[in-house]
């Protein structure tokens, strides 16, 4: 099949697409973005979480069709075009939220997917946000430290910008 | 502490960070090279049988299968395992464990290569099955070990413990407890699955990728099964996605395989694990039978201790020989007592097989012997906590091992910690008074814990370090402990720019690299701070003499009377030298800019002939309270708070402390409520995240936590280890508090669910 779609930002048109191909398979495998990871390949570690047009997916269950016409961001394109790092990314470095890294990128993702959907979300419905992501290493804490701390930043630079 | 830059200050962060959270990071599975070949392994669907045919021919015949292994390609068939040689790379005449690997196939795509690995013909004769510990202790049970071993059937080894005679102590104690513990095996469920990459070098050599916590135990028994000099394989450890002890033998099979086949076909081979394949094939948390006997006299004083465990290691013996020896040695846990004798028994079943795990073993000893001290408390109608704080170790004290500690010992100020934060004697009133028949039922429970440091008489404990001044001006560190996402380059960049007085920023770890750094065995234990740590320590002390002696001759003054100012080296005399110029009179003076630095902790001896000796030359300690919500209809139970106070010695980095404090309790919860990993008759139930549930965001409360500094003299400016211990206190704080809810004390691990309505 053909597809088309949008990846981080950029029209994407790809051929001769199998498909039985997961959007995972085509991210790690086809295009070579390696931040989305496999942890479970059954939907339940959210390890290989994107975005789909801004809302949360896990990558290994969703079949190519679903993403045809549609906007994909995946941890790739969470930075800034000068390759700054996102608040939440520089919020989870300043809170101690990583430790073996594996988890971090479909964290982001879900904190990401969280904060668009709920931009001051109180600390138990962090929780429930990112209640699909497995971390094995961190005890969440330091996870919801950081992300509690990016969405203050976003509201207060948003208050900045309207006033 | 105040003129130190680095260590204990919280604005340090993880040297890894950055890669991480951009997804930059690249694990062996996003590792991928031109031609490379994707590995798939045959694995036993029996947990007991003898291989009568495999035949690889149909495999080799499928288009796109390169190649494929047994034993019969591997130096001895693969024979390999320390501290007991009992294991194959691949099995060998027997099967002893589902999901046991029997061949490998290397092809073109990863699905050929699963094609090839069911295109196998395999042909195995069924033999009876050991599920069970002590049917495995029958005179006619089927012998599990390869006759290879020396054993007595399946009993693997016992370990004794003989301090005192508690004998007579407890038939005069006029409270005794007595009671037992079935403690279920554990998964590590680590994020990310077993893996290995190698490539066939030139000369006839091997280089790996593999996310192994000991590349250099890896390279060696990988040089060993392949007939090569340890020269010739190289062992190198990318970003690792987590291993708590759970990447070792299992990634030595995995290695050798895939270095096997790269020899073979002349081509790149990675294999990398499902997570079914993962939670099949990888070794476990033993699970423990625990039988214990305490006893106090009148005034609540303990006297005396009595354990026998059983420890199953399951097909092979892996790490359990030497966790079954820590837990001996904690089995009676932090307290003060006249006598103890600890009898173990490991013994082979067809349980998947068991190793390492965090708090190997004393995870298992302290959450039987802090549910039997709660019981004892109960006997004698006294507090837990205070019970606690009466009988705890203290600094001038002896172990229940029979050792005087001499070091500062922060267990009783866990405990006060953890007792006035959770507001212990208020809600402890408050849950001891609510309705028999109210729909949640609340309990609020403590538990205490010390762990040995380092190896302790488990091996040689020593740890090498090397540092050099590169032409740029950056310095290169290499350890021969490695990290996993525990954090220990952070702690390794961090002291070796403490100890030279430089920016972080200019002390650029290499990834661990057995042709690169110096082999300093195995990374466990919790001991990369203080003996990696040390290590660095001595290594840049000798660099930081011979740059202090170019800088005196810069500033034509003495060396002592030198002083740092940020990075530059101020004399009395002239104006401030920049690191760089002192750097370029060393090298004009010609003094070697490049360290080695060897450190090893104060040697230990234990007699297991006897059961005595000086098990650990220091310990840590700390103190849990958890507070749970128990719902009589469901039978489920909500840990609701959770306070955890630990004796770390001085906290080198303190956010990633909090984090293994975290993280560890995480693991603790895990373990008492949710993460049995259970067999029957040989058969793992559960093999997947959705099964085998692991902690969530929403199943942890917010946690409060802290350090309580003590220092230890030998200890990298006073440290001693966290990682480990921290997960130690939380089951049995969970069961105690779950006691006080409901009335009915936990027997066994995970703890069953059992609605009581």
């Amino acid at each position: 099949m053909e597809l088309n779609f949008i990846l981080n930002g950029k029209p994407l048109t790809l051929t001769e697409v199998d498909e039985e191909t997961t959007l995972l398979q085509l991210l790690r495998d086809r295009l070579g973005l390696t931040g989305a990871k496999r942890g479970c390949d059954t939907g339940v570690c959210g390890a290989c979480s994107v975005l789909v047009d801004g809302r949360l997916a896990k990558s290994c269950r969703t079949p190519l069709a679903q993403v045809d016409g549609h906007e994909v961001t995946t941890i790739e394109g969470l930075r800034g075009p000068d390759g700054d790092l996102s608040a939440l990314q520089t919020a989870f470095l300043e809170y101690g939220a990583v430790q073996c890294g594996f988890c971090t990128p479909g964290m982001v993702i879900a904190a990401e997917a969280l904060l668009r959907r709920n931009p001051h979300p109180t600390r138990a419905e962090i929780r429930r946000g990112i209640a699909g992501n497995i971390c094995r290493c961190t005890g969440y804490q330091q996870i919801v430290d950081a992300i509690e701390a990016a969405a203050a930043q976003r509201l207060a630079q948003e208050g900045e910008e309207d006033g | 502490m105040g003129n130190l830059r680095y260590v204990g200050h919280e604005e340090v962060r993880s040297v890894d960070g950055w890669a991480r959270v951009t997804g930059e990071a690249k694990y062996v599975c996003d590792m991928t090279l031109p031609g490379m070949l994707y590995a798939k392994v045959l694995r036993s669907p029996l947990p007991h049988a003898r291989i009568l045919t495999l035949d690889l021919a149909p495999a080799l015949a499928l288009p796109g299968v390169v190649a494929a292994i047994t034993q019969a390609d591997f130096v001895e068939h693969g024979n390999f395992g320390w501290p007991v040689r009992d294991n194959y790379v691949l099995a060998y005449q027997k099967v002893r464990y589902q999901g046991e690997a029997i061949a490998v196939v290397a092809a073109e795509t990863e699905a050929v290569a699963k094609a090839g690995v069911e295109a196998i013909r395999l042909e195995l004769a069924a033999l009876p099955v050991v599920g069970d510990m002590q049917a495995a202790l029958d005179a006619d049970a089927p012998r599990i070990p390869p006759a290879t071993v020396e054993t007595d059937g399946n009993l693997g080894e016992t370990i004794i413990l003989r301090y005192g005679d508690p004998e007579p102590l407890l038939a005069a104690s006029p409270v005794v407890v007595e009671t037992s513990y079935d403690l279920r095996h554990q998964e590590h469920a680590y994020l990310e699955t077993e893996g290995a990459l190698a490539i066939p070098e030139p000369d006839g050599g091997v280089t790996l990728f593999a996310n192994n916590q000991s590349p250099f135990i890896n390279r060696d028994i990988v040089a060993s099964v392949l007939g090569l000099p340890p020269q010739q394989v190289r062992s190198i450890q990318p970003h690792i996605g987590g291993t708590f002890g759970g990447k070792d033998d299992v990634l030595y099979e995995c290695s050798a395989q895939v270095a096997k086949l790269a020899l073979l076909t002349g081509r790149p081979v990675r294999l990398i694990f499902t997570r079914a394949e993962s939670m099949l094939a990888s070794y476990k948390r033993q699970a423990l039978r625990v039988q214990l006997q305490l006893g106090a006299d009148e005034h609540g004083n303990l006297q005396a201790a009595q354990v026998e465990m059983l420890a199953d290691s399951g097909a092979y013996a892996s790490m359990t020989p030497m966790a079954a020896w820590r837990a001996t040695m904690h089995a009676a846990g932090a307290y003060r007592y006249q006598a103890v004798h600890v009898d173990t028994q490991v013994i082979y079943t067809n349980n998947g097989y068991s190793g390492a795990f965090r708090g190997f073993g004393n995870t298992q000893a302290a959450a039987a012997v802090e549910m039997a001290i709660d019981e004892l408390a109960e006997r004698l109608h006294r507090d837990p906590l205070e019970f606690r704080l009466q009988n705890c170790l203290r600094q001038g004290d002896r172990t229940m091992t029979g050792n005087l500690v001499e070091h500062e010992v922060g267990l009783a100020a866990c405990l006060e910690w953890v007792r006035e934060r959770s507001e212990w004697e208020r809600q402890r009133a408050r849950y001891a008074s609510q309705p028999a028949d109210a729909p949640r039922r609340h309990g609020i429970g403590v538990a205490c814990y010390f762990h040995g440091c380092g190896l302790g008489g488990e091996g040689t404990d020593f740890a090498v370090s090397t540092l050099k001044i590169e032409r740029d001006y950056s310095i290169t560190l290499t350890s021969g402990l490695t990290d996993f996402g525990q954090g220990s380059r952070t702690v390794f960049t961090m002291l070796a720019a403490e100890e030279l007085g430089v920016e972080m920023s200019r002390i650029q770890m290499l990834r661990p690299d057995t042709r690169t750094a110096i082999d300093s065995g195995p990374t466990v234990a919790s001991r990369a701070s203080i003996v990696g740590g040390n290590a660095v320590r001595v290594t840049a002390a000798k660099l930081g003499q011979r740059l202090r002696l170019a800088a005196a001759d810069l500033c034509a003054c003495a060396p002592a009377q030198l002083v740092r100012a940020g990075e530059q080296y101020v004399g009395p005399h002239a104006e401030p030298h920049s690191f760089e110029e002192v750097v370029d009179h060393a090298r004009a003076l010609g003094l070697q800019l490049a360290a080695e630095g060897r450190w090893e902790i104060p040697a230990v001896e234990w007699n297991l002939e006897t059961g005595t000796g000086k098990p650990n030359f220091a310990y840590v300690f700390g103190a849990q309270v958890a507070e749970v919500e128990f719902n009589p209809r469901t039978g489920w139970t909500k840990v609701t708070g959770l306070w955890a106070a630990h004796d770390g010695g001085v906290i080198l980095y303190p956010q990633g402390a909090r984090g293994q404090l975290y993280g560890g309790i995480a693991q603790g919860v895990g373990y008492a409520l949710m993460e049995g990993y259970l067999f029957k008759d040989g058969v793992p139930q559960r093999t997947d995240l959705r099964s085998y549930r692991v902690p969530r965001a929403i199943d942890l409360p917010e946690i409060e936590g802290t350090f309580i500094e003590t220092r230890l003299n030998e200890g990298p400016y006073g440290a001693k280890n966290l990682a480990e211990p921290v997960m130690v206190g939380t089951a049995p704080a969970i069961a105690n508090a779950l006691f006080q809810a409901t009335g009915v004390r936990v027997q066994q691990l995970p703890i069953p669910r059992q609605p009581r309505a």
